[in-house]
């Protein structure tokens, strides 16, 4: 017997069979990421980077099932008796894998349901961030100081979560604070021009400003201006800015949290009286 | 006088160009075989500004190109979104009744390569604020304008960064429509010159009824006295025959009363 002859070990057809199978592998798989890249690029380009995604997750995964099977027959393994096994098998994995084949569920009733989309500005429980996949697991997200998230798909089923960026336009709502003394007519005017000269907010709809209440030492208005939702942010970081620089001009009083002492008659402030020091008093400090 | 400002210009090396026109002022030169431009509007400015030297807040912006020249054409263009246009007495149009108005609306200025037409720089006259038209859920950014809804130009002041649009309104409802507010979108308007004015080709609404889109049809007739051959900017759009659009309805609730 030939040490060094693979036939010795294998029969010719067996090599056939086991070289068919590794060509098949090795010619499907690039080719599959090649189709996978392409149809990511069409529909993100026809589309949205979304479906761009969708599309690429099946294209691969349908290849990858039918790369399976054609290898399956090359080796001669019959579906049938698999099929027919899977459903014993699939009871005895799903007690083991309970975790994962929520998330795969979920996951799927998120693709449906599209409550965001690849993209898209999301809050969950406080996370707040961009999507970057929806896979089958779990979502990926982006934070805003650059950290990855992976959120599993049952939590984001189970949770509360908020699109940001789901809408064309967004409302930013200014808590403004003026003191009394003040004349909220010419408050309102002051900050109507103040939302009509900045270059985010939108003319409509309209600004509005509500009297929100009498404060412990302020009245207190909700300011609320809208902007295209991609520009939300810098209008809620010039608004601010414009309004305190606004108020500085006009000389309008923004107040600070504090206590008036009144001596039983309504609006009359507690007498203070400056006493001299006496020179009885000088020398008992001194001392 | 403003007018000039359209067509070729040939920028001499290091020699400094400006132009004004509404409240933009425009500073163009070609250095190292680079077009560099500049500008500012009024607001931004304390002082009017020196035709030889920007002020010094202002930044340039430069453009290099594989077939430098220094040749620029100057253009007026209309704005790159529709305009939202709020008249500012409202105007009720009986049914089945045709009028035409005048809406004066402010251009943008277009700066490019004369011998390519590579656009280097699109910059508005007049700075517009935006509206938001349509719904909370969907609808299109669009420019905030005001128009008195003139029947008649001829006695008005003559302003070289403002393009004169005719619109024919057609009520074929059977309800009578309050011209208030319309979005009107120039995208697939020409521009013309005539008399150092710039006018635009006529666009007709026709009303259907508040519940029906209106159809916009861009008729491409020319107010009087003026010929195709005064054509100064072509649309930005392919010119379709006409297109069925929200055009005067805009579902805005009060936020107030919605939002608690």
């Amino acid at each position: 017997m030939d040490l060094f002859n693979i036939y010795s070990y294998l029969s010719e057809e067996t090599v056939r069979q086991i070289i068919r199978v590794l060509l098949i592998i090795v010619i499907s798989i690039p080719v599959l990421l090649l189709l996978r890249g392409w149809a990511r690029r069409f529909f993100t380009k026809k589309y949205a980077s979304h479906y761009g995604m969708l599309a690429g997750k099946v294209v691969f995964y349908t290849g990858i099932i039918l790369m399976i099977i054609t290898v399956m027959g090359q080796l001669g393994i019959s579906l049938a008796p698999l099929l027919a096994g899977a459903g014993i098998v699939g009871v005895a994995l799903g007690f083991a894998s309970q975790t994962s084949v929520s998330n795969i569920i979920s996951g799927l009733f998120l693709i449906a349901e599209q409550p965001f989309k690849v993209d898209d500005i999301i809050n969950v429980s406080g996370t707040i961030g961009i999507v970057m996949s929806i896979d089958v697991l779990s979502v990926k997200l982006r934070t805003f100081d650059n950290m990855f998230v992976r959120i599993p798909n049952e939590t984001i089923i189970k949770t509360q979560v908020i699109n940001l960026t789901r809408f064309p336009i967004r409302r930013f709502n200014a808590k403004v604070s003026v003191a009394y003394k003040e004349d909220i007519e010419k408050v309102r005017e002051i900050l109507m021009e103040v939302a009509e000269k900045n270059q985010y907010s939108l003319s409509e709809p309209e600004p509005q400003i509500i009297f929100e209440a009498f404060g412990t030492s302020s009245i207190d208005l909700d300011f609320r201006i809208w902007a295209p939702v991609d520009e939300w942010i810098f209008l809620k970081n010039t608004i601010q800015e414009e309004i305190k620089k606004r108020f500085d001009e006009e000389g309008i009083e923004i107040p600070f949290p504090h206590v008036s002492f009144y001596t039983g008659e309504a609006s009359k402030p507690l007498p203070i009286e400056l006493i001299q020091k006496t020179e009885s008093t000088l020398s008992d400090n001194d001392q | 006088m403003e007018h000039d400002i359209w067509g070729r210009r040939s920028l001499a090396e290091g020699q400094l160009e400006y132009m004004s026109i509404g409240d933009l002022h425009l500073w163009i030169k070609y250095r190292n075989e680079e077009v560099w431009i500049s500008h500012a509007y009024k607001d931004e400015l304390t002082r009017k500004p020196a035709s030889d030297e920007p002020p010094k807040q202002v930044e340039w912006a430069r453009w290099a190109h594989k077939n430098s020249s220094a040749e620029v054409t100057v253009s007026p263009v209309y704005p790159d979104k529709p305009l939202v246009v709020h008249s500012e007495f409202n105007l009720k149009v009986s049914p089945e009744t045709r009028i035409q108005i005048f809406t004066r609306i402010p251009i943008w200025i277009r700066i490019s390569l004369a011998n390519n037409n590579y656009q280097l720089i699109e910059l508005p006259a007049v700075k517009l604020s935006r509206t938001w038209f349509g719904t909370f859920t969907e609808g299109e950014l669009c420019y905030h304008a005001s128009t008195k809804a003139r029947r008649d130009l001829s006695h008005v002041d003559k302003k070289s960064y403002l393009v004169s649009c005719p619109i024919r309104i057609v009520n074929k409802s059977e309800e009578e429509l309050t011209f208030s507010n319309f979005c009107f979108r120039v995208e697939r308007l020409s521009m013309y010159l005539h008399d150092n004015e710039l006018w635009a080709d006529e666009t007709e609404i026709i009303y259907q009824g508040e519940d029906l889109h209106s159809e916009v049809i861009m008729t491409g007739k020319l107010p009087d006295g003026i010929t195709k051959k005064q054509l100064l900017t072509k649309p930005r759009k392919k010119v379709h025959k006409s297109l069925a659009t929200r055009t005067f309805k805009r579902f805005f609730k009060d936020t107030v009363l919605v939002d608690r």
